[in-house]
């Protein structure tokens, strides 16, 4: 990356990305949550979701690990189904 | 009261048998009595990096299983007569040892030398348990790469599992243009990541790759940037405060003056 493209922000600093990158990476290593399970996890939760909350979309559920500050967080994000009527 | 040392990673290829060998020879320098072990059984390295795969008679596992005693497998280095190698078997693999050896032949050392230092394999496995099990202390060497500080991060939690205490980090080859250029991960990055102690970092240089092709160490050059760096990492390892110098690219004209008398004026050593 040259001096221009970062003097026009043209892309970000590769540091940054690797640091961002790697920080995903341990949140994920730190919990131990693997693909397999965190794929289970998402299954289960939009089943019990569901039966609370008919509108809820079982297939757009993301859940992501994430870095915060002081504490790292399970996030899920359900989608709802708005209703045609 | 001597000390036990083992040098690890979790990534292969990040300097570990290098930074064994600059700290070994460099802590002799400084006068203690030092034994280097080479616990990467099967894949040996320790010996030719230091210049001394011709003098290896007995290895560590003929060690452990009785056929010579430990002071007829220790190869004395070739510049300092208290600086010694335990090389490590080539023939044999890591389940020719158990911790229990390895605890066993560390007491064995610490009776003889006031360091002991310990190059681990790379791995998690029963390589690193090996190397581990008879140390009193833990120095992880990584370089600021993703691969290299990811597995740092899982090699600290295996540490801290093993009752090792808090280990201590040494980041190596470093580049200090591709760091202000915003294209390397600063010390600060990998420090915030792994949240241990610092004990050294060691910029890059094509010395330690010379001086490796002889069978020589970057300490015993005066000129190798590298070489000062694990000067340094030894002093601290002896308990010295020692500054962290600035990561500058080129020597300062200071340094280079003095460089030319053969030595460097006190405190702006590196």
């Amino acid at each position: 990356m040259s001096f221009f493209d970062t003097l026009f922000g043209r892309r970000e600093r590769s540091s940054d990305v690797a640091r961002e990158r790697l920080l995903t990476v341990l949140v994920h290593d730190r919990v131990k949550l693997t693909p397999e399970l965190l794929e289970q996890l998402k299954a289960e939760l939009s089943a019990v979701i569901a039966r609370y909350v008919p509108a809820a979309d079982a297939s757009g559920i993301e859940v992501t690990l994430l870095r915060g500050e002081a504490s790292d967080h399970i996030k899920a994000d359900i989608p709802l189904r708005r209703s045609s009527s | 009261m001597s000390r036990v040392i083992t040098i690890t990673s979790g990534k292969g290829g990040v300097g570990k048998t290098t930074s064994t060998a600059n700290l070994g020879t460099a802590l002799a320098m400084l006068g203690a009595k030092v034994a280097v072990v080479d616990a990467d059984i099967g894949l040996r390295n320790l010996d030719v990096v230091m210049g001394l795969e011709n003098r290896i008679v007995y290895d560590l596992v003929d060690v452990l299983e009785g056929r010579c005693r430990l002071r007829q497998a220790l190869i004395k280095d070739k510049h300092f007569p208290d600086l010694c190698l335990l090389p490590a078997a080539q023939t044999r693999d890591k389940d020719a040892v158990s911790p229990d050896d390895m605890i066993a032949l560390a007491n064995q050392l610490r009776a003889e030398f006031d360091y002991v230092l310990i190059d681990s394999p790379a791995g998690i496995e029963g390589g690193f348990r090996n190397a581990i099990a008879g140390a009193d202390e833990v120095m992880i060497v990584t370089t600021p790469e993703v691969s290299a500080v990811r597995d740092a991060d899982r090699i600290i939690g295996l540490v801290e599992a093993f009752e090792k205490g808090h280990p201590r980090l040494v980041i190596n080859r470093i580049k200090p243009k591709m760091v202000s250029r915003g294209e390397m991960m600063s010390i600060e990055d990998v420090l915030q990541i792994l949240a241990i102690e610092l004990i050294g970092v060691v910029p890059d240089d094509e010395q330690i790759v010379t001086a490796t092709n002889r069978g020589e160490v970057a300490v015993l050059e005066r000129s190798s940037r590298a070489g000062r760096s694990f000067t340094d990492i030894a002093r601290r390892i002896a308990g010295e405060k020692v500054p962290f110098p600035a990561l500058d690219e080129e020597p300062g004209m200071i340094e280079r003056f003095f460089g030319m008398f053969g030595r460097r004026p006190r405190g702006s050593e590196r």
